[in-house]
């Protein structure tokens, strides 16, 4: 019974914990994306970086680069991602 | 003997600029034969993809600083081999961490990578930091330069690069601070790709990004502050007595007070001395004697000296070191 208790406040305060990040969340991921989109500028004709720079940092933008790409595959739906974060169901 | 030519604080770093086929080449060898002739332990690196340097010397240079003469080393950088090297590199690195990247296609982003542009000017400046940082083994090291556009472009990158890198550490920073925040309410937060896990880097020190970042930024500076500070580099402008080279050295002397680089001194090369007249050449000799007048009162505060026209191509250690000694010697 108090392991059942225990679980559901855990799940409780991990709900919890979720909902009040989840907007920093969504900033960091456009942070994210914007690092990324500018990195990878010349695809989309906005000027680069230094290139020197930028191949010393690619190893290790693994994440930023998913982050843009799942961006670039969500863009048709910005109004569903905003309504999801706003509530609107 | 002209001081800004001599090194004072650490090495002294000399660049000739100037149009393509005024003599950079020869002026360069001459100067840094005659320095070296006078003991001073001295590099000369031609920076120029279409090499002659070696031709000036009438010797074959490799990649690497070789001595060709007592105190005098020389080289030809290779700039396919760097870009090359660069590309090999990065390729490796990339291939291993972007496997999931399909979309686009990475693979052949490398192959027209290596023709992008800016990639030449990037890869010189990255050879003249290569070179800088190993200064110290020299007494002076003298730059002989592709024609003017390319090398107002490379020396105007390091202050262009210095903007990009402080842009770029701005936001990572932001990106670190958000992640922080993040990790204090969730715990460690892992990203997993491929079934592979990674831990999300959130404070500066565990954050490769950042330290390349702050890495890059710091060697730009150190080049930034090298050619920016007149202790340690002068520029030569190289030139013949005719308009257009006198508008292009024009122009080069703007752009480099723009980027803060000290230009000391011009040297008039190829000007026609003759006792006889010879009314074919007359022309010439008049819009020639017109293009001196000019020089003399538009850059009237920066050393100037004319070398004559010699019969035979000044060519070989022994002949550049005379020629050199007019340059560098005063009267």
């Amino acid at each position: 019974m108090l392991k059942k208790i225990k679980y559901f406040f855990k799940g409780f305060m991990g709900s919890f914990k979720a909902r009040s990040t989840e907007f920093i969340e969504f900033e960091e991921r456009e942070l994210e994306n914007i690092f990324a989109v500018l990195l990878m500028g010349s695809f989309i004709g906005i000027p680069s970086p230094p290139t020197t720079l930028l191949m010393r940092i690619m190893p290790h933008m693994v994440r930023e680069i998913y982050v843009m790409q799942r961006r670039a595959v969500d863009m048709d739906d910005m109004i569903g991602e905003m309504a999801g974060l706003m509530d609107i169901e | 003997m002209r001081n800004y030519l001599k090194p004072q604080k650490k090495f002294r770093v000399i660049f000739f600029i100037g149009k393509g086929g005024v003599g950079k080449t020869t002026t360069s060898a001459a100067v840094a034969s005659y320095l070296a002739s006078e003991g001073y332990k001295t590099l000369i690196v031609s920076l120029d993809p279409a090499h002659n340097l070696g031709d000036a010397f009438i010797m074959q240079l490799g990649d690497r600083p070789e001595e060709i003469s007592k105190n005098l080393f020389a080289m030809e950088l290779d700039m396919e081999k760097v870009i090359k090297s660069y590309l090999h590199h990065l390729e490796d690195s990339m291939k291993y961490m972007y496997r999931y990247l399909t979309v686009i296609n990475l693979e052949k982003y490398f192959e027209v990578l290596s023709y992008s542009p800016g990639i030449e000017e990037y890869a010189t400046l990255e050879a003249i930091r290569d070179i800088l940082k190993e200064g110290d083994r020299w007494d002076i090291i003298v730059f002989d330069t592709p024609p003017t556009g390319l090398t107002l472009r490379v020396l105007a990158l390091p202050e262009i690069a210095k903007i990009w890198s402080e842009k770029l550490i701005d936001i990572r920073r932001r990106i670190l601070d958000k992640r922080l925040t993040i990790e204090k309410i969730q715990g460690e937060r892992k990203f997993v790709i491929e079934g592979k896990e990674y831990k999300l880097p959130s404070r500066e020190e565990e954050d490769e990004v950042l330290k390349e970042l702050i890495n890059y930024k710091m060697e730009v500076e150190e080049v930034l502050k090298t050619i920016t500070s007149d202790e340690r580099t002068s520029v030569v402008a190289v030139m013949n007595p005719e308009m257009l080279a006198l508008y292009e050295t024009e122009r080069a002397k703007e752009s480099l007070i723009k980027f803060n680089i000290p230009l000391n001194l011009i040297v008039i090369n190829k000007v026609i001395n003759l006792d006889v007249n010879i009314p074919q050449l007359k022309v010439k000799m008049n819009t020639q004697r017109e293009v001196l007048k000019e020089i003399s009162q538009k850059f009237k505060n920066i050393d100037m000296i004319r070398i004559p026209m010699y019969e035979k191509e000044p060519r070989g250690f022994e002949r550049l070191k005379e020629l050199g000694k007019l340059i560098v010697e005063v009267g």
